[in-house]
């Protein structure tokens, strides 16, 4: 585990589906904090429960038993409306399949987040252009999802993400549904951000190319934490 | 703001299905509001003949001739204190005095009960459409023994131009009396009630047939407009407090339960119109959350919160139901508009006259029409929506991002 101030941490966590009295343990005691600056990775196979726990560290969803913290807030205590205002200001969601809004254009989509937040329209419209030119798609503002390659719409979807000024990105293998070489570039530019920015990432992934890229590896198997590496400084 | 721009967009993504529910509601608010337009027509045209033909927008009577409208319930003294009130009062286009009372006609073949009006030919040309109904013949003169029938009584009584009718009449007095007249004019009004009933002579002969010397029954009086009746009616009590001062709607109030009668199953007619609709609206708002669950749990991760995803359902069952509402306002207005000189119901003459209705009907909307299917059909979409927003609030986003 890396140092700093943990943003999000989970204390014990498990996590126990039942469908038709058939329980599926998908977590079993997950103890992890992601700390302020980082660029990690959760890998392990399929069901070792890498979704299950960026769905828990997203607010989406509660552990059967155990605590997620916010930056030190227990995610429990609180009500809907007030995870839904820490989803909001805290937490900024990519996914794997972009799950842009087709009826927004890709600015609308990058200002819908600070629009909830309720920042001002000529202040919604210089930090979405802002934001697109970070992600390499100045002019493309007035596109709609669909007329967007799967690259563009991600790097859209990167944009909104990060256009509230969360305290993390969660990010649900993001590059799942690209090519090498423009997961390659998606990868390159969320390291830029970290870097530039300081906007912490936490990715869910199979694709080796992304575990190579970060920084930090937590390998889930079983649901349970198998290996936590972090590499050295270059 | 943000909740409408998605709701439009998003009614537009199924620009057939969006199509397909705002026509039913146009279609069926441009139906009822027609429907109600024609009924109003008519409703407003029984008004207007009764006010053109019997009622005047005022009448003038003496005390207690409302509940016993007999010959020695009269204004005595030629009725010289109302005109005098009429001379100066603003907004009255024309009054007249009259005569009216019971009485029986004959002709050599038949006879028939009838009312007597008496009147004076140039002053009830200006409150009455008597003297523009006279179909054959001509209307009263100078000359005092004559008579005007309505063509059914004419037909009635097997009469014609110049035939003489003898009316026979209790006097005040109470003393069997009667006159020989010879038929003027034959008249035919938009009340077949009214031709087939009245009769009209000079009000100088029916004062001297009925033994009223100067006395009259009632004084009648136009206004310029049926919305100016109450303020004369007003003005004109104040300056006759012992008289009865009554307008249109206070001698026949049957007019104005019409009114509201109409009003009344127009919202019965909205009510079933709309509660079917409420069904297709709900249907096209469930298919939408179920297509959508993704998008909503995306909406929901991304800070999203309930009472906005609820709004959004709600905006977007309003934004197909406005669509409809404005295309089927639209709509009727036009219909409404194209017939503005009236549809032709000759075909239904007889039916339509015994109502006091014409056979040219015009459509009439008023403002109010606009309100009560606006209302509803809001109410109706905000209700249809409330099963299709719960369905959306109860999606989990962690489930609901990962299904396509």
């Amino acid at each position: 585990m890396s140092g700093g101030v943990p943003v999000l941490e989970a204390r014990g966590v498990t996590k126990v589906y039942e469908t038709r009295g058939v329980e599926t343990r998908a977590l079993n005691g997950v103890d992890l904090a992601i700390a302020e600056g980082e660029f990690t990775a959760l890998s392990g196979p399929s069901g070792s429960g890498k979704t299950t726990l960026l769905n828990l560290f997203g607010a989406l969803d509660a552990p059967t038993s155990g605590t997620v913290l916010l930056d030190g807030e227990a995610l429990a205590a609180l009500s809907p409306a007030a995870l839904a205002q820490r989803r909001l200001h805290k937490l900024g969601f990519v996914f794997q399949a972009y799950n842009l809004i087709p009826v927004l254009t890709a600015r609308e989509n990058v200002e819908f987040v600070m629009e909830l937040q309720g920042v001002s329209a000529g202040e919604r419209r210089g930090r979405a252009e802002e934001l697109l030119r970070a992600v390499e798609l100045e002019g493309l503002g007035d596109k709609r999802p669909f007329e967007m390659s799967g690259g563009q719409q991600q790097r859209v979807a990167v944009a909104r993400a990060i256009a509230s000024h969360p305290r993390i990105v969660l990010a649900d293998e993001p590059t799942a549904n690209l090519d090498s070489g423009t997961a390659g570039r998606l990868l390159a530019l969320m390291e830029r951000l970290n870097a530039e920015r300081a906007v912490t990432f936490l990715f869910s992934t199979h694709d080796p190319l992304v575990m190579d890229r970060a920084r930090r590896n937590v390998h889930l198997h079983d649901g349970r934490i198998a290996a936590d590496e972090t590499k050295s400084a270059a | 703001m943000l909740v409408i721009r998605m709701a439009w967009r998003n009614a537009w993504r199924h620009k057939r299905r969006t199509s397909i529910v705002a026509i039913a509601v146009a279609v069926g608010i441009t139906g009822t509001l027609l429907s109600i337009a024609l009924n109003y027509g008519m409703i407003n045209q029984m008004i207007d003949t009764a006010i053109a033909t019997d009622l005047g927008h005022v009448q003038v009577h003496a005390r207690g001739y409302e509940s016993d409208p007999e010959l020695h319930v009269q204004i005595e003294d030629g009725a010289r204190a109302p005109l005098a009130a009429l001379a100066s009062l603003p907004e009255v286009r024309g009054f007249a005095r009259r005569v009216r009372a019971e009485g029986l006609i004959s002709s050599p073949r038949a006879s028939a009960g009838v009312r007597v009006v008496g009147i004076e030919p140039e002053a009830e040309a200006r409150v009455s459409l008597i003297a523009d109904s006279v179909l054959r013949g001509a209307y009263l003169d100078e000359r005092g023994a004559r008579v005007l029938l309505g063509e059914a009584l004419a037909r009635r009584l097997e009469v014609d131009l110049g035939d003489k009718v003898v009316l026979s009449v209790q006097d005040l007095a109470g003393d069997l009396t009667g006159d020989a007249l010879r038929v003027e004019g034959i008249f035919r009004t938009p009340s077949s009630a009214l031709d087939r009933g009245n009769v009209f002579v000079r009000l100088d002969r029916a004062q001297a047939l009925f033994g009223l010397g100067d006395a009259i029954t009632e004084v009648v009086v136009r206004a310029d407009s049926r919305a100016a009746a109450a303020r004369v009616r007003d003005a004109l009590a104040a300056r006759l407090p012992d008289l009865e001062v009554r307008s249109w709607d206070q001698r026949e109030p049957a007019l104005l339960y019409l009114v509201d009668l109409s009003d009344q199953s127009a919202l019965i007619v909205y009510a079933a119109i709309f509660t079917a609709m409420a069904f297709g609206i709900a249907n096209v708002l469930l298919m939408t959350v179920f297509e959508r669950r993704q998008e909503i749990g995306v909406l929901t991760a991304i800070g999203f919160g309930r009472a906005r995803l609820v709004a959004t359902i709600a905006a977007e069952a309003l934004v197909v139901t406005g669509l409809g509402l404005l295309a089927g306002f639209g709509g009727a207005a036009g219909v409404v508009w194209a017939l503005r000189d009236g549809i032709d119901l000759s075909a239904f003459a007889e039916g339509l006259t015994a109502y006091g209705i014409g056979t040219r009907v015009i459509p009439l909307l008023r403002g109010q029409d606009f309100v009560a299917p606006l209302v509803v059909a809001l109410v109706t979409a905000a209700l249809a929506s409330a099963w299709p927003a719960w369905r959306a609030v109860r999606l989990r986003p962690a489930e609901a991002v990962r299904q396509p």
